[in-house]
């Protein structure tokens, strides 16, 4: 079995995930980053995407796909967290009201101009509603 | 002294309140849980949030942003005023109102925002009929969070207040709550690190890209964070203030039931034995 390391999936209002993990991936606001067991200490900004690890539940590796929201992800030696607004799994995903958000969510950026808080309040909605597309596979 | 018919017909009316305030104390008992629950579950996120934030302050030391410097000198000082949406939970609201009025006292000048429709009432009062205001319920409260921060920050970062600070209630034991009185922002680094923070700063920590930057986007957040997890201390608060109340209320008009049934008692007593009297007067009076 490979090495893990413990990690926490947090959201304001539920902790998402907490167990083992061995690989952890993440859409930082510089990109994707994955977050192995004995990673260097690493704390960094996350933009809405698609979260990914390889989870170790009952001794099984297993996959762990979520959409989420703003946050972020820290590294230590001894674990991973990482906390985002909101995290959804592909079966909580409604595709049609996703589709719908990310429509409205352009259309209002397009109103806001380059107003820098609503642009990016707008953007972050925007990719939120692509991380769930692109986790149900419509993108 | 009150006929019988009046005090039964009272007695009727209280044992209808008493009803009613005894299934509020219940529909409160039943939603403190709830409330409490949220709260337990907000927790592990206020925890890593601030640890995040202490590590970031300590690697960056002094940072360049406007939350961490003091706003614009002149400008008067921005209130969050938080109170419940309703009422019927004893000097809850009332509690909070004066400490937002002591506020004013010292700063005539401050602008309100005001969270839950009590607070926002009265401010109005307060001769302040278009402040910014949200109400504690009604639809997610993260959401409402996020509206209150984003406003606050934008008035502060655009130089119309000084500072943000907080007034709401804290919950002292599980049946006390008492208005307290936070800076939000300006944040100073030397109380958000703490003095020898235990666990403290852990060596070399990569930041990607930089400290400032994800300070950058931290900052905002837990100042969002900060205003939603004082939502979900309202909300809980104002149930135990709110079941206390009620209970109390029941109580009462347990009370005041059983007084008024001894008096209805008396008053019929006194009235059959009238009658009686009546009744032997009258056939002695034939007999004789």
């Amino acid at each position: 079995m490979a090495t893990t390391i413990p990690f926490t999936l947090i959201t304001p209002t539920k902790v998402i995930f907490e167990g083992n993990a061995e690989l952890v991936i993440a859409v930082t606001t510089e990109g994707e980053e994955g977050i192995l067991p004995k990673h260097a200490p690493f704390l960094s900004a996350l933009r809405p995407g698609v979260l990914r690890a390889n989870i170790v539940e009952a001794g099984a590796s297993q996959r762990l796909e979520l959409a989420t929201g703003e946050g972020f992800m820290q590294a230590l030696p001894e674990r991973v967290t990482v906390l985002v607004d909101r995290a959804v799994g592909f079966e909580e995903v409604d595709i049609s009201q996703a589709r719908q958000e990310q429509s409205e969510a352009s259309a209002r950026q397009k109103a806001a101009g380059t107003d820098g808080a609503a642009f990016a309040r707008e953007q972050a909605a925007i990719d939120f509603a692509v991380a769930k597309l692109r986790l149900t596979g419509h993108q | 002294m009150a006929s019988v018919k009046d005090l039964r017909e009272r007695i009727a009316s209280l044992k209808n309140t008493q009803q009613i305030t005894k299934a509020m104390k219940q529909v409160a008992a039943a939603k403190i849980r709830r409330a409490e629950t949220a709260r337990t579950q907000a927790r592990p996120y206020a925890d890593a949030l601030g640890e995040m934030l202490r590590d970031l302050v300590l690697a960056a030391g002094s940072v360049d942003h406007p939350f961490m410097k003091p706003g614009r000198s002149g400008a008067p000082p921005g209130a969050i005023l938080m109170a419940a949406d309703k009422g019927l939970a004893g000097a809850f609201n009332s509690n909070v109102v004066r400490a937002g009025e002591i506020y004013r006292g010292e700063h005539p000048e401050a602008v309100f925002y005001t969270v839950g429709i009590k607070a926002r009432n009265a401010v109005r009062r307060m001769g302040r009929p278009d402040h910014a205001t949200w109400p504690l319920g009604a639809r997610a409260k993260l959401d409402t969070a996020r509206d209150v921060a984003e406003r606050v920050a934008g008035d502060f970062a655009s130089g119309r207040i000084c500072e943000i600070v907080l007034i709401s209630p804290k919950i002292v034991t599980r049946i006390s709550q008492r208005p307290e009185l936070r800076r939000l922002v300006p944040i100073v680094a030397t109380e958000v690190a703490g003095e020898n923070a235990p666990g403290g700063h852990r060596g070399a920590v990569e930041f990607s890209p930089s400290p400032e930057f994800v300070l950058s986007h931290l900052l905002p957040k837990y100042l969002e964070f900060t205003i939603f997890s004082a939502m979900l201390e309202t909300d809980a608060a104002f149930f135990a203030a709110q079941l206390l109340a009620m209970s109390n209320a029941t109580d009462n008009a347990g009370k005041l039931i059983d007084e008024l049934t001894i008096a209805m008692n008396n008053a019929r007593q006194a009235a059959i034995t009238k009658e009686l009297l009546e009744i032997v007067g009258g056939a002695e009076a034939l007999s004789g």
